[in-house]
């Protein structure tokens, strides 16, 4: 892959943190208190999401993102190549570590649904996704479809992640998977469906 | 995000990247749009797969948030 140009804070930052670099220690700790700080900002910005009772721990969370994306930081700075600011690059980093552990915290209590038999009718209270669905033929014809044409596992993934709108990652942790992996499922259920609203003719968005 | 539930429900149908290839591109987006590029032509794939996964697209709003206030806080 190509080396573009690095601007002249990121050469700096690459610079200093190379493993032989004489500041090395000093910008190692300027890094962790940049990534602290990205990850107090997600940490306040999703502050009504996060259930009161789990608060105290939000900012044991934000050190543990940010010590670990340092050490993210560290192990990738070979692979750097400039085609994004240093700072960008780096609070990616943190933003995936703080926001995968808000996630697990909000959803700590929750437990998959694991009962097929909820497929076999109809139920009279929608969950919110399907309930938005104003044309009743097509409620029908997705819920016959979920039943009918995905696998069990299509059908577990669909209903948590777009139904229940867990997570990807809080399904992934708790299928003992990855978020690639699970939104791999979801994609290929999503694929499916549209498919078999395409056949049957029904309008598709 | 889209407002038509249909398209909540079955995702839209441009290709769309995936989380771990958006994850390695995300700096470069949010780079984009920062300076105001057009970041849906340049990433179109990136663009897709925000609008069909929930946790990239609230990683990504707090990614620009965090670097809109890294910005901000760096002027004054």
């Amino acid at each position: 892959m190509a080396t573009a140009q690095l601007d002249q804070e990121s050469a700096a930052w690459v610079r200093d943190l190379e493993s032989d670099a004489p500041g090395r220690e000093a910008a190692i700790a300027r890094l962790h208190a940049l990534l602290l700080r990205v990850a107090r900002a997600e940490a306040a910005r999703r502050g009504t999401t996060i259930p009161e009772r789990g608060r105290d721990e939000v900012d044991d969370l934000c050190h543990q993102a940010a010590s670990d994306a340092v050490l993210a930081v560290l192990r990738k700075l070979a692979e750097f190549r400039g085609e994004a600011r240093f700072t960008t690059w780096a609070c990616k980093f943190a933003m995936f570590e703080i926001s995968t552990r808000l996630r697990r915290h909000a959803w700590r209590e929750y437990r998959i649904e694991d009962d097929e038999r909820i497929w076999d009718t109809l139920p009279d209270t929608m969950p919110h996704a399907l309930a938005t669905l104003q044309r009743t033929e097509t409620l029908e014809f997705l819920w016959r479809a979920i039943r009918e044409q995905l696998t069990a596992r299509q059908r577990q993934v669909f209903q948590a992640a777009v139904l229940d709108e867990v997570p990807i990652d809080v399904l992934a942790d708790r299928l003992g998977s990855t978020r690639g992996a699970i939104y791999k499922v979801l994609h290929d259920a999503r694929r499916t469906l549209r498919l078999a609203m395409v056949r049957a003719g029904q309008e598709l968005p | 995000m889209t407002h038509d539930p249909l398209e909540r429900l079955l995702g839209r149908t441009e290709r769309d990247s995936g989380c771990e290839a958006a994850f390695e591109q995300f700096d470069r987006y949010c780079d984009a749009v920062l300076s105001g590029r057009d970041a849906a032509r340049e990433f179109p794939e990136i663009t897709t797969h925000i609008a069909n996964c929930a946790a990239c697209r609230e990683d990504t709003e707090g990614l620009l948030a965090a670097l809109r206030q890294l910005e901000g806080d760096s002027e004054k």
